[in-house]
């Protein structure tokens, strides 16, 4: 593997799409690769942001009960 | 009312998902008024075909799809001009950043606001969003989210491709005008 074929693998290996030897050889390129490593870093550190970020919407309390009372 | 208690079970199993199906319609309507709207008629939707759903597979996968779908009939008016994004071509903001003598993680990602992040997110045109909301946020396998959305795999691949750049463009764009990094040629923002 090589750098090239890291960066097109990423996306997939952030989302944990790959078969398990791809994400095998991936892991051992960022081993042995510091800028991709902390490019990889720094890509799963934005993913992990936006889903914090996103999550901290709930629905208000008023609104399940709501939905309760109509549904059941 | 006395329900059947099939339909209280299908009923409370739904609502188990409800903080998935109220974040998602948030983000795409942009609207706590109008993201409450979506989610009821799309529970009551869900409930009116209860009997299409088949047991044991993924329920939370269906009701994200029954609400986005109610989401894109209402939408339908600027499905073409709205929804496609500019090819920015590949914009990768950690080369970015350390270009310009940055440390992407500690100097950048650490002073991002939530707020900001969340504006970020809700620029993406919508089809590019829903793929960040289901394979970031909630969670999807890019399986999950092809059937979804009804589209092949690869198309989830693309546009959660074509997403990211755009949030890191968008993410970069703000960190310089909020004076975190120095953009390239631009002058330094003076802190107010
Ligand atoms: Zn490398």
């Amino acid at each position: 593997m090589n750098c090239s074929d890291c960066k097109d693998k990423l996306d997939r290996y952030l989302d944990r799409e790959l078969s398990n030897t791809e994400m095998l050889e991936l892991q051992l390129h960022l081993e042995g690769c510091p800028p991709c490593a902390e490019n990889y870093e720094f890509q799963a550190g934005l993913k992990r942001l936006v889903k914090v970020c996103c999550e901290q919407d709930k629905a208000p309390e008023a609104f399940r009960e709501k939905l309760r009372q109509i549904l059941t | 009312m006395a329900e059947s208690p099939p339909q209280t079970a299908f009923a409370e199993e739904a609502l188990s998902h409800l903080d998935t199906l109220y974040r998602g319609a948030l983000r795409l309507t942009r609207d706590p008024d109008a993201a409450q709207d979506l989610v009821q008629e799309a529970y009551l939707r869900a409930l009116r075909y209860q009997h299409s759903y088949q047991p044991g597979t993924n329920m939370k996968a269906w009701l994200f799809a029954i609400m986005r779908n109610l989401f894109w009939d209402r939408f339908k008016g600027s499905r073409k001009e709205d929804v496609s994004l500019d090819d920015v071509g590949e914009f990768v903001l950690y080369d970015k950043l350390r270009d310009e003598g940055a440390r992407p993680e500690a100097d950048v990602l650490d002073k991002l606001a939530a707020s900001e992040v969340v504006a970020a997110v809700e620029k993406l045109p919508p089809l590019h969003r829903e793929v960040v909301l289901l394979v970031d946020v909630e969670g999807f396998s890019y399986k999950d989210a092809a059937e979804t959305l009804g589209v092949p795999i690869g198309t989830v691949m693309s546009r959660l491709h074509r997403a990211r750049q755009q949030l890191q463009k968008s993410l970069y764009d703000y960190a310089v005008e909020s004076g975190i990094v120095r953009g390239n040629g631009t002058k330094e923002v003076p802190n107010q």
